[in-house]
Protein backbone atom coordinates (compact mmCIF):
# COMPACT_ATOMS: atom_id res chain seq x y z
CA UNK A 1 0.00 0.00 0.00
CA UNK A 2 2.78 2.38 1.02
CA UNK A 3 4.81 1.50 -2.06
CA UNK A 4 1.84 1.96 -4.33
CA UNK A 5 1.18 5.46 -3.05
CA UNK A 6 4.83 6.42 -3.40
CA UNK A 7 5.11 5.18 -6.97
CA UNK A 8 1.85 6.84 -8.04
CA UNK A 9 3.14 10.09 -6.66
CA UNK A 10 6.28 9.88 -8.77
CA UNK A 11 4.46 8.72 -11.90
CA UNK A 12 1.86 11.44 -11.72
CA UNK A 13 3.27 14.86 -12.34
CA UNK A 14 1.27 17.34 -10.29
CA UNK A 15 -0.24 20.25 -12.15
CA UNK A 16 0.03 23.70 -10.68
CA UNK A 17 -1.42 27.01 -11.65
CA UNK A 18 1.21 29.72 -11.92
CA UNK A 19 -1.27 32.09 -10.30
CA UNK A 20 -1.48 30.12 -7.08
CA UNK A 21 1.70 28.03 -6.91
CA UNK A 22 3.25 28.63 -3.47
CA UNK A 23 7.00 28.52 -2.94
CA UNK A 24 7.41 31.33 -0.44
CA UNK A 25 4.81 31.37 2.34
CA UNK A 26 6.24 30.16 5.67
CA UNK A 27 2.97 28.35 6.42
CA UNK A 28 3.47 26.17 3.37
CA UNK A 29 6.92 25.12 4.58
CA UNK A 30 5.66 24.39 8.07
CA UNK A 31 2.75 22.26 6.85
CA UNK A 32 4.30 20.44 3.92
CA UNK A 33 8.07 20.75 4.13
CA UNK A 34 9.95 21.80 1.00
CA UNK A 35 7.80 22.40 -2.10
CA UNK A 36 9.80 19.98 -4.26
CA UNK A 37 6.90 19.20 -6.58
CA UNK A 38 6.36 22.91 -7.15
CA UNK A 39 10.05 23.53 -7.82
CA UNK A 40 10.21 20.58 -10.23
CA UNK A 41 7.22 22.03 -12.06
CA UNK A 42 8.88 25.45 -12.29
CA UNK A 43 12.22 23.98 -13.43
CA UNK A 44 10.37 22.31 -16.27
CA UNK A 45 7.80 24.92 -17.23
CA UNK A 46 8.92 28.30 -15.89
CA UNK A 47 12.60 28.35 -14.85
CA UNK A 48 12.48 32.11 -14.52
CA UNK A 49 9.25 32.84 -12.69
CA UNK A 50 8.06 36.28 -11.61
CA UNK A 51 6.28 36.22 -8.25
CA UNK A 52 4.11 39.19 -7.34
CA UNK A 53 1.92 38.41 -4.35
CA UNK A 54 0.51 40.24 -1.34
CA UNK A 55 2.81 40.84 1.66
CA UNK A 56 6.03 40.13 -0.25
CA UNK A 57 8.11 42.34 -2.51
CA UNK A 58 8.11 40.95 -6.05
CA UNK A 59 10.97 38.68 -7.10
CA UNK A 60 12.09 36.35 -9.87
CA UNK A 61 12.27 32.75 -8.65
CA UNK A 62 15.41 30.91 -9.79
CA UNK A 63 15.09 27.13 -9.67
CA UNK A 64 17.70 25.82 -12.16
CA UNK A 65 21.26 25.00 -11.09
CA UNK A 66 22.85 26.66 -14.14
CA UNK A 67 21.07 29.97 -13.46
CA UNK A 68 21.88 29.89 -9.76
CA UNK A 69 25.52 29.32 -10.63
CA UNK A 70 25.64 32.05 -13.27
CA UNK A 71 24.13 34.62 -10.89
CA UNK A 72 26.28 33.61 -7.91
CA UNK A 73 29.47 33.94 -9.93
CA UNK A 74 28.81 37.56 -10.96
CA UNK A 75 28.81 39.28 -7.56
CA UNK A 76 29.28 42.75 -9.04
CA UNK A 77 26.20 42.46 -11.20
CA UNK A 78 24.07 40.52 -8.72
CA UNK A 79 24.29 42.19 -5.32
CA UNK A 80 23.63 40.66 -1.90
CA UNK A 81 22.72 44.04 -0.49
CA UNK A 82 20.16 45.48 -0.03
CA UNK A 83 17.89 42.42 -0.17
CA UNK A 84 19.32 39.49 1.77
CA UNK A 85 16.54 37.02 1.14
CA UNK A 86 12.84 37.02 0.40
CA UNK A 87 10.65 37.37 3.47
CA UNK A 88 6.90 37.47 3.58
CA UNK A 89 5.16 39.64 6.15
CA UNK A 90 2.53 38.01 8.33
CA UNK A 91 -1.10 39.04 8.08
CA UNK A 92 -1.43 42.40 9.81
CA UNK A 93 2.33 42.78 10.21
CA UNK A 94 3.69 46.13 9.17
CA UNK A 95 7.07 47.74 8.86
CA UNK A 96 10.25 46.66 7.23
CA UNK A 97 11.11 42.96 7.14
CA UNK A 98 14.51 41.83 8.50
CA UNK A 99 15.88 41.71 4.94
CA UNK A 100 15.94 45.50 4.95
CA UNK A 101 18.28 45.75 7.94
CA UNK A 102 20.87 48.50 7.45
CA UNK A 103 23.46 46.49 9.40
CA UNK A 104 26.21 45.19 7.15
CA UNK A 105 27.62 41.71 7.58
CA UNK A 106 29.11 38.91 5.47
CA UNK A 107 25.76 37.86 4.04
CA UNK A 108 24.69 41.25 2.71
CA UNK A 109 28.07 42.78 1.83
CA UNK A 110 29.31 43.01 -1.75
CA UNK A 111 32.74 43.22 -3.36
CA UNK A 112 35.19 44.65 -2.61
CA UNK A 113 34.11 45.08 1.04
CA UNK A 114 32.89 41.50 1.35
CA UNK A 115 36.30 40.08 0.45
CA UNK A 116 38.00 42.32 3.00
CA UNK A 117 35.78 41.09 5.81
CA UNK A 118 35.65 37.48 4.73
CA UNK A 119 39.41 37.15 4.46
CA UNK A 120 39.77 37.98 8.17
CA UNK A 121 38.42 34.52 8.95
CA UNK A 122 38.76 32.40 5.84
CA UNK A 123 42.08 30.85 6.89
CA UNK A 124 40.39 29.52 10.04
CA UNK A 125 37.83 27.61 8.01
CA UNK A 126 40.04 25.70 5.58
CA UNK A 127 39.91 21.89 5.70
CA UNK A 128 43.29 21.83 7.43
CA UNK A 129 42.32 24.30 10.19
CA UNK A 130 38.98 22.62 10.70
CA UNK A 131 40.48 19.12 10.95
CA UNK A 132 42.09 20.20 14.23
CA UNK A 133 38.59 20.40 15.74
CA UNK A 134 37.76 16.76 15.07
CA UNK A 135 38.70 15.38 18.52
CA UNK A 136 36.62 18.07 20.23
CA UNK A 137 33.60 17.43 17.99
CA UNK A 138 33.96 13.68 18.55
CA UNK A 139 34.05 14.26 22.34
CA UNK A 140 30.97 16.46 22.33
CA UNK A 141 29.08 13.93 20.19
CA UNK A 142 30.15 10.91 22.23
CA UNK A 143 29.17 12.56 25.49
CA UNK A 144 25.72 13.49 24.20
CA UNK A 145 25.10 9.96 23.01
CA UNK A 146 26.43 8.47 26.26
CA UNK A 147 23.94 10.57 28.21
CA UNK A 148 21.08 9.18 26.13
CA UNK A 149 22.10 5.53 26.36
CA UNK A 150 19.81 4.42 29.16
CA UNK A 151 16.74 5.93 27.52
CA UNK A 152 14.60 4.63 24.70
CA UNK A 153 13.03 7.78 23.36
CA UNK A 154 14.18 11.35 22.79
CA UNK A 155 13.54 14.46 20.77
CA UNK A 156 16.40 14.10 18.31
CA UNK A 157 16.37 17.82 17.49
CA UNK A 158 16.45 19.40 20.93
CA UNK A 159 18.58 16.69 22.53
CA UNK A 160 21.11 15.84 19.81
CA UNK A 161 21.18 17.69 16.50
CA UNK A 162 20.85 21.19 17.94
CA UNK A 163 23.32 20.59 20.75
CA UNK A 164 26.37 19.72 18.67
CA UNK A 165 26.65 22.75 16.35
CA UNK A 166 25.93 25.21 19.16
CA UNK A 167 28.69 23.64 21.25
CA UNK A 168 31.15 23.72 18.36
CA UNK A 169 30.51 27.34 17.36
CA UNK A 170 30.49 28.44 21.01
CA UNK A 171 33.84 26.74 21.47
CA UNK A 172 35.24 28.45 18.37
CA UNK A 173 33.96 31.84 19.51
CA UNK A 174 35.30 31.35 23.01
CA UNK A 175 31.88 31.58 24.68
CA UNK A 176 32.09 30.00 28.15
CA UNK A 177 30.04 26.84 28.67
CA UNK A 178 27.45 28.29 31.11
CA UNK A 179 26.40 30.75 28.38
CA UNK A 180 25.74 28.11 25.71
CA UNK A 181 21.99 27.80 26.48
CA UNK A 182 21.58 31.55 25.94
CA UNK A 183 23.29 31.26 22.57
CA UNK A 184 20.94 28.44 21.70
CA UNK A 185 17.84 30.50 22.59
CA UNK A 186 19.02 33.53 20.61
CA UNK A 187 19.66 31.57 17.47
CA UNK A 188 16.21 29.95 17.76
CA UNK A 189 14.60 33.35 18.09
CA UNK A 190 16.51 34.91 15.24
CA UNK A 191 15.85 32.17 12.71
CA UNK A 192 12.60 30.87 14.16
CA UNK A 193 11.09 34.22 15.14
CA UNK A 194 8.41 33.66 12.51
CA UNK A 195 7.29 30.53 14.34
CA UNK A 196 4.95 31.08 17.29
CA UNK A 197 6.90 28.52 19.37
CA UNK A 198 9.99 30.75 19.41
CA UNK A 199 8.33 34.14 19.62
CA UNK A 200 9.14 36.12 22.71
CA UNK A 201 8.00 39.46 21.28
CA UNK A 202 4.61 40.30 19.81
CA UNK A 203 5.63 39.17 16.34
CA UNK A 204 8.58 37.84 14.38
CA UNK A 205 10.24 41.21 13.89
CA UNK A 206 10.04 42.17 17.54
CA UNK A 207 11.39 38.76 18.54
CA UNK A 208 14.20 39.12 16.04
CA UNK A 209 15.07 42.64 17.20
CA UNK A 210 15.11 41.66 20.88
CA UNK A 211 17.25 38.61 20.33
CA UNK A 212 19.65 40.60 18.19
CA UNK A 213 19.99 43.22 20.90
CA UNK A 214 20.79 40.57 23.50
CA UNK A 215 23.42 39.01 21.24
CA UNK A 216 24.95 42.45 20.66
CA UNK A 217 25.07 43.21 24.38
CA UNK A 218 26.61 39.87 25.16
CA UNK A 219 29.33 40.14 22.54
CA UNK A 220 30.09 43.78 23.32
CA UNK A 221 31.42 42.56 26.65
CA UNK A 222 33.27 39.59 25.18
CA UNK A 223 34.87 41.79 22.49
CA UNK A 224 36.05 44.23 25.13
CA UNK A 225 37.66 41.40 27.10
CA UNK A 226 39.38 40.08 23.99
CA UNK A 227 40.74 43.50 23.09
CA UNK A 228 42.31 43.77 26.53
CA UNK A 229 43.53 40.19 26.56
CA UNK A 230 43.70 38.70 23.06
CA UNK A 231 43.28 34.93 22.74
CA UNK A 232 43.26 32.58 19.76
CA UNK A 233 39.47 32.26 19.50
CA UNK A 234 37.42 33.67 16.62
CA UNK A 235 35.92 36.48 18.71
CA UNK A 236 39.42 37.66 19.52
CA UNK A 237 40.54 37.48 15.90
CA UNK A 238 37.63 39.63 14.71
CA UNK A 239 37.86 41.98 17.69
CA UNK A 240 41.50 42.68 16.93
CA UNK A 241 41.30 42.64 13.12
CA UNK A 242 41.89 45.70 10.97
CA UNK A 243 40.06 46.70 7.82
CA UNK A 244 41.59 49.57 5.85
CA UNK A 245 43.96 50.26 8.70
CA UNK A 246 41.31 50.62 11.41
CA UNK A 247 39.46 48.24 13.74
CA UNK A 248 36.08 47.03 12.51
CA UNK A 249 33.31 49.50 13.48
CA UNK A 250 31.26 48.29 16.47
CA UNK A 251 27.98 47.47 14.73
CA UNK A 252 29.67 45.66 11.87
CA UNK A 253 31.79 43.69 14.28
CA UNK A 254 28.74 42.60 16.28
CA UNK A 255 26.82 41.75 13.11
CA UNK A 256 29.76 39.64 11.94
CA UNK A 257 29.63 37.63 15.17
CA UNK A 258 25.86 37.36 15.02
CA UNK A 259 26.00 35.87 11.54
CA UNK A 260 28.57 33.30 12.70
CA UNK A 261 26.39 32.30 15.65
CA UNK A 262 23.28 31.88 13.54
CA UNK A 263 24.89 30.39 10.44
CA UNK A 264 26.98 27.99 12.49
CA UNK A 265 23.94 26.64 14.27
CA UNK A 266 20.80 26.40 12.25
CA UNK A 267 22.17 24.90 9.11
CA UNK A 268 24.13 22.00 10.55
CA UNK A 269 21.35 21.31 13.03
CA UNK A 270 18.88 20.92 10.22
CA UNK A 271 21.19 18.87 8.03
CA UNK A 272 21.63 16.53 11.00
CA UNK A 273 17.90 16.20 11.75
CA UNK A 274 17.00 15.95 8.08
CA UNK A 275 19.85 13.52 7.49
CA UNK A 276 18.66 11.11 10.15
CA UNK A 277 15.11 11.45 8.85
CA UNK A 278 16.32 10.55 5.35
CA UNK A 279 18.20 7.52 6.70
CA UNK A 280 15.11 6.36 8.62
CA UNK A 281 12.99 6.78 5.50
CA UNK A 282 15.59 4.88 3.45
CA UNK A 283 16.63 2.06 5.82
CA UNK A 284 18.58 0.28 3.08
CA UNK A 285 20.86 3.33 2.85
CA UNK A 286 21.34 3.35 6.63
CA UNK A 287 22.29 -0.36 6.50
CA UNK A 288 24.70 0.41 3.69
CA UNK A 289 26.45 3.10 5.75
CA UNK A 290 26.63 0.84 8.81
CA UNK A 291 28.25 -1.95 6.82
CA UNK A 292 30.66 0.32 4.90
CA UNK A 293 31.97 3.24 6.98
CA UNK A 294 34.13 4.41 4.04
CA UNK A 295 30.91 5.78 2.54
CA UNK A 296 30.74 8.53 5.17
CA UNK A 297 32.19 11.23 2.89
CA UNK A 298 29.75 10.68 0.07
CA UNK A 299 26.94 10.13 2.58
CA UNK A 300 27.57 13.58 4.05
CA UNK A 301 27.48 15.17 0.58
CA UNK A 302 24.23 13.40 -0.18
CA UNK A 303 22.72 14.48 3.14
CA UNK A 304 23.67 18.09 2.39
CA UNK A 305 22.22 17.82 -1.13
CA UNK A 306 19.06 16.12 0.12
CA UNK A 307 18.34 18.40 3.10
CA UNK A 308 19.76 21.66 1.68
CA UNK A 309 18.98 23.58 4.89
CA UNK A 310 19.27 27.08 3.43
CA UNK A 311 16.15 27.53 1.33
CA UNK A 312 16.98 30.81 -0.38
CA UNK A 313 18.99 33.98 -0.60
CA UNK A 314 18.22 36.92 -2.88
CA UNK A 315 20.33 38.98 -5.27
CA UNK A 316 19.50 42.39 -6.68
CA UNK A 317 20.52 43.44 -10.19
CA UNK A 318 22.99 46.35 -10.12
CA UNK A 319 22.17 47.22 -13.71
CA UNK A 320 19.79 46.13 -16.46
CA UNK A 321 20.67 42.66 -17.64
CA UNK A 322 19.39 39.66 -19.55
CA UNK A 323 18.74 36.28 -17.98
CA UNK A 324 17.40 33.37 -20.06
CA UNK A 325 16.49 35.92 -22.71
CA UNK A 326 14.39 37.87 -20.24
CA UNK A 327 15.22 41.48 -19.43
CA UNK A 328 15.75 42.08 -15.72
CA UNK A 329 15.87 45.74 -14.69
CA UNK A 330 18.32 47.30 -12.26
CA UNK A 331 16.85 47.08 -8.77
CA UNK A 332 14.78 43.97 -9.45
CA UNK A 333 15.67 40.94 -7.41
CA UNK A 334 16.03 37.22 -7.95
CA UNK A 335 15.53 34.55 -5.33
CA UNK A 336 17.94 31.60 -5.49
CA UNK A 337 16.29 28.37 -4.35
CA UNK A 338 19.19 26.12 -3.34
CA UNK A 339 17.23 22.91 -2.62
CA UNK A 340 15.74 23.15 -6.10
CA UNK A 341 19.15 23.56 -7.78
CA UNK A 342 20.40 20.54 -5.85
CA UNK A 343 17.67 18.39 -7.42
CA UNK A 344 17.97 19.72 -10.94
CA UNK A 345 17.25 16.96 -13.48
CA UNK A 346 19.83 18.48 -15.85
CA UNK A 347 22.60 17.95 -13.30
CA UNK A 348 21.68 14.84 -11.32
CA UNK A 349 20.74 11.39 -12.41
CA UNK A 350 17.62 10.42 -10.49
CA UNK A 351 17.65 13.57 -8.37
CA UNK A 352 14.85 12.25 -6.15
CA UNK A 353 16.79 9.15 -5.19
CA UNK A 354 18.58 9.37 -1.84
CA UNK A 355 21.86 7.59 -2.58
CA UNK A 356 24.66 7.84 -0.01
CA UNK A 357 27.19 6.65 -2.60
CA UNK A 358 26.29 9.31 -5.16
CA UNK A 359 29.32 10.35 -7.20
CA UNK A 360 29.76 12.90 -8.63
CA UNK A 361 27.57 15.06 -6.45
CA UNK A 362 27.94 18.70 -7.57
CA UNK A 363 25.14 19.98 -5.34
CA UNK A 364 24.75 23.71 -4.74
CA UNK A 365 23.51 23.51 -1.17
CA UNK A 366 26.54 25.47 0.09
CA UNK A 367 26.16 27.98 -2.73
CA UNK A 368 29.04 28.82 -5.06
CA UNK A 369 31.37 31.73 -5.83
CA UNK A 370 31.84 34.91 -3.80
CA UNK A 371 29.47 33.92 -0.99
CA UNK A 372 30.14 30.17 -0.96
CA UNK A 373 29.43 28.96 2.60
CA UNK A 374 32.40 29.98 4.72
CA UNK A 375 31.65 27.19 7.19
CA UNK A 376 31.25 24.35 4.69
CA UNK A 377 34.33 22.47 5.88
CA UNK A 378 33.18 22.76 9.47
CA UNK A 379 29.68 21.59 8.56
CA UNK A 380 31.09 18.63 6.61
CA UNK A 381 33.29 17.61 9.53
CA UNK A 382 30.49 17.91 12.09
CA UNK A 383 28.16 15.87 9.91
CA UNK A 384 30.84 13.25 9.25
CA UNK A 385 31.50 12.81 12.96
CA UNK A 386 27.82 12.74 13.91
CA UNK A 387 26.77 10.23 11.25
CA UNK A 388 29.85 8.10 11.76
CA UNK A 389 28.93 7.80 15.45
CA UNK A 390 25.23 7.27 14.74
CA UNK A 391 26.03 4.54 12.22
CA UNK A 392 28.26 2.82 14.77
CA UNK A 393 26.07 3.18 17.83
CA UNK A 394 22.47 3.45 16.73
CA UNK A 395 21.34 -0.17 16.81
CA UNK A 396 17.83 0.70 16.00
CA UNK A 397 15.77 3.84 15.52
CA UNK A 398 12.31 4.79 14.32
CA UNK A 399 10.10 7.87 14.36
CA UNK A 400 7.96 8.03 17.48
CA UNK A 401 5.66 10.78 16.31
CA UNK A 402 5.10 13.26 13.52
CA UNK A 403 7.98 15.49 12.42
CA UNK A 404 7.31 19.11 13.41
CA UNK A 405 8.68 21.66 10.99
CA UNK A 406 9.71 25.27 11.49
CA UNK A 407 7.51 28.01 10.12
CA UNK A 408 10.13 29.56 7.85
CA UNK A 409 10.81 29.91 4.15
CA UNK A 410 14.43 30.93 4.77
CA UNK A 411 15.97 28.03 6.67
CA UNK A 412 14.33 24.63 6.43
CA UNK A 413 13.99 23.52 9.98
CA UNK A 414 12.78 20.55 11.91
CA UNK A 415 11.74 21.74 15.37
CA UNK A 416 10.95 18.40 16.93
CA UNK A 417 11.48 14.80 15.92
CA UNK A 418 10.70 12.16 18.52
CA UNK A 419 12.55 8.90 17.95
CA UNK A 420 12.47 5.51 19.68
CA UNK A 421 15.94 4.05 19.66
CA UNK A 422 18.51 1.72 21.10
CA UNK A 423 22.06 3.03 21.50
CA UNK A 424 25.18 0.91 21.93
CA UNK A 425 28.07 2.00 24.11
CA UNK A 426 31.04 3.56 22.31
CA UNK A 427 34.02 1.51 21.18
CA UNK B 1 51.56 23.43 -32.43
CA UNK B 2 54.14 20.71 -32.43
CA UNK B 3 52.58 17.25 -32.12
CA UNK B 4 49.20 18.95 -32.44
CA UNK B 5 49.31 20.03 -28.81
CA UNK B 6 47.09 22.81 -27.61
CA UNK B 7 48.65 24.96 -24.96
CA UNK B 8 46.60 25.74 -21.92
CA UNK B 9 47.54 28.06 -19.16
CA UNK B 10 46.08 27.84 -15.68
CA UNK B 11 45.42 30.84 -13.47
CA UNK B 12 44.36 30.73 -9.83
CA UNK B 13 42.82 33.89 -8.44
CA UNK B 14 44.46 33.96 -5.01
CA UNK B 15 42.06 36.62 -3.82
CA UNK B 16 39.23 34.14 -4.28
CA UNK B 17 41.01 30.92 -3.29
CA UNK B 18 40.32 29.82 0.28
CA UNK B 19 42.10 26.50 0.27
CA UNK B 20 39.08 24.25 0.01
CA UNK B 21 41.32 21.62 -1.60
CA UNK B 22 38.81 20.51 -4.22
CA UNK B 23 41.30 21.20 -7.02
CA UNK B 24 44.03 19.28 -5.21
CA UNK B 25 41.72 16.28 -4.99
CA UNK B 26 40.67 16.59 -8.62
CA UNK B 27 44.14 17.15 -10.14
CA UNK B 28 46.96 16.54 -7.65
CA UNK B 29 49.46 16.68 -10.53
CA UNK B 30 48.69 20.36 -11.04
CA UNK B 31 47.53 21.89 -7.76
CA UNK B 32 48.97 21.82 -4.28
CA UNK B 33 48.02 23.50 -1.04
CA UNK B 34 50.85 25.48 0.52
CA UNK B 35 51.42 26.98 3.95
CA UNK B 36 49.40 30.09 3.12
CA UNK B 37 46.36 27.74 2.93
CA UNK B 38 45.93 28.56 -0.73
CA UNK B 39 46.18 26.47 -3.84
CA UNK B 40 49.30 26.88 -5.99
CA UNK B 41 50.29 25.54 -9.39
CA UNK B 42 52.89 22.84 -9.64
CA UNK B 43 52.98 23.54 -13.35
CA UNK B 44 51.64 26.59 -15.10
CA UNK B 45 51.24 24.99 -18.53
CA UNK B 46 50.23 21.42 -17.84
CA UNK B 47 50.19 18.74 -20.54
CA UNK B 48 47.07 18.17 -22.57
CA UNK B 49 46.47 14.73 -21.08
CA UNK B 50 45.53 16.39 -17.80
CA UNK B 51 42.84 18.55 -19.36
CA UNK B 52 39.89 16.54 -18.08
CA UNK B 53 41.17 16.61 -14.52
CA UNK B 54 41.91 20.33 -14.68
CA UNK B 55 38.48 21.12 -16.11
CA UNK B 56 36.98 19.16 -13.26
CA UNK B 57 39.09 21.12 -10.77
CA UNK B 58 37.88 24.41 -12.23
CA UNK B 59 34.29 23.22 -12.22
CA UNK B 60 34.24 21.98 -8.62
CA UNK B 61 36.08 24.96 -7.14
CA UNK B 62 33.53 26.38 -4.72
CA UNK B 63 34.90 29.88 -5.12
CA UNK B 64 35.30 29.56 -8.91
CA UNK B 65 38.88 30.77 -8.57
CA UNK B 66 40.46 28.73 -11.38
CA UNK B 67 40.50 29.74 -15.02
CA UNK B 68 41.85 27.90 -18.00
CA UNK B 69 43.21 30.09 -20.77
CA UNK B 70 43.97 28.73 -24.25
CA UNK B 71 46.87 30.28 -26.06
Amino acid sequence: METQTASTQIAREPEFSLDTIDIISPDHYQKNGYPHAEWAYLRKHRPLFYVDRPRVDPFWAITKAADLKEISCQPRLWLNGPRLAVFMLDEGETGLPPEASPLKHLLNMDPPQHGEYRSILSQYFTPRSIRALEPEIANITAKLLDDLMDREQCDFVTEISSKIPVAVIAEMLGVPRPDWPKLFRWTNEIIGGGDPEFQSGKDSMETFAQARMEVFQYFTDLVEQRRKHPTSDVTSIIANAQVDGAPIPALELLSYLLVLVVAGNETTRNATSGGLLALLEHPEQFRRLKSDPTLIKSAVEEIVRWTSPVIQFARTAASDTILRGQKIRAGESVCLFYPSASRDEDVFEQPFKFDIGRNPNPHLSFGIGEHFCLGSNLARLELAVIFRELAKRLDYAELAGPVERLRSSFVGGIKHMQIRYKLKPAG
Amino acid sequence: MANGEVCMKIIIDLKLCEGNERCVNAAPEVFELRDDEKSHLLVERPPERLRAKISLAARVCPRQAISIIED
